[in-house]
């Protein structure tokens, strides 16, 4: 049977609740680029769609390019915002288990989330600059967090992770003689 | 008893009698080895323990005991600080039971990729302030958020 490979015990155990670092949260961002142009192209071949059975004229709103942007800025305004006011994550996020709380650890307000939203559209104008932060600030915060006055940490329980890579082991009956070398330290 | 004075001591020797008789006789026998004798299996068949049972108030004794003060007196964090729960789930089915019940393969590479961008994480914190020359003051940052999170100083 194929194995995943087990990370290291200290990767992986009481990280929970800790500030989140620079590749994961590029990964989160990368995955919801990702997922909110997949919907907007969804949406936008939808429309195109409707249109057409409607009015019987093709209508491409990338024709419109001025327009088409406007709806695209828009759709990521509401894409992040909305799930930030939420639940303080993301698609994305929630994929890789992290989350935003406030510097205090405490879960964001609607108005932090529209803030960090502006304050991600912001750092993204300063060409990766803003993201520094995430590498060299004690807090691990980027331009946008600063702006809105958040953090983003770990929100997955690693310890479970842990349980449930232990488990696929087979429990005691299946374990060969090198079970304890491949082991996490 | 008797109005007759007569009669009144005889009845008070023949209890003085008795009463030493008794004691001579008790004195005479051997208790353990009656007892030795005694088919204990048999008189316990005899005892019909369900009556015994109904006839005991066990709401009057449970009332009588308080809970909380036994649980009061019990550490439970040394108790769980003494559970090797890495070692139970290796040694029973239950991880076997976590592992059918709760994830599939796909939960497991989550898992992983998460742990690794964990570990990527540290990797580039730790040598990104290495180049700016801060390395060994990166260790005293704190890990998180004071909510969600103990200063360090509180756990050292």
């Amino acid at each position: 049977m194929t194995t995943v490979p087990v990370p290291a015990a200290e990767m992986t155990v009481g990280r929970q609740g800790h500030y989140a670092g620079a590749v994961s949260r590029l990964v989160a961002f990368a995955a919801d680029v990702g997922a909110s142009w997949g919907v907007y192209t969804l949406g936008v071949a939808l429309l195109n769609a409707a249109v057409k059975l409607v009015t019987g004229h093709s209508y491409t709103l990338s024709n419109h390019q001025i327009l088409a942007l406007i709806v695209l800025w828009f759709w990521e305004f509401v894409y992040f915002a909305y799930q930030w006011a939420v639940s303080g994550k993301t698609v994305g996020m929630a994929v890789f288990g992290l989350q935003v709380v406030t510097t205090a650890g405490a879960p964001i307000s609607g108005r932090q989330a529209v803030l960090r939203t502006v304050g991600l559209g912001l750092t993204l104008l300063t060409l990766g600059i803003g993201f520094l932060g995430i590498v060299f600030q004690r807090e691990r915060r980027a331009l946008d967090d600063f702006i809105a006055g958040t953090a983003v940490v770990y929100d997955w329980d690693a310890r479970a992770a842990r349980l449930r890579w232990m488990a696929r082991q087979e429990g005691p009956l299946h374990r060969g003689p090198s079970h304890r070398d491949r082991g996490p330290a | 008893m008797s109005p007759n004075p007569i009669g009144i001591r005889v009845e008070q020797l023949a209890q003085a009698l008795a009463e030493r008789i008794v004691s001579l006789v008790l004195e005479a026998i051997d208790i353990d080895a009656l007892i030795d004798r005694v088919d204990v299996d048999k008189v316990i068949d005899r005892v019909d323990v369900e009556k015994v049972i109904d006839r005991v108030d066990v709401e009057k004794i449970i009332d009588r005991v308080d809970v909380q003060k036994i649980i009061d007196r019990v550490d439970i964090n040394a108790i769980v600080d003494k559970v090797d729960i890495d070692a139970l789930v290796e040694q029973t089915e239950l991880g076997s039971i976590i592992a059918r019940s709760t994830t599939g393969v796909l939960t497991e590479i989550l898992d992983v990729i998460r742990a690794q961008g964990v570990g990527l994480d540290d990797f580039i914190l730790r040598w990104g302030n290495r180049l700016v020359g801060r390395g060994g003051r990166v260790a005293g940052w704190p890990d998180g958020p004071p909510l969600l999170i103990e200063p360090k100083s509180a756990t050292q």
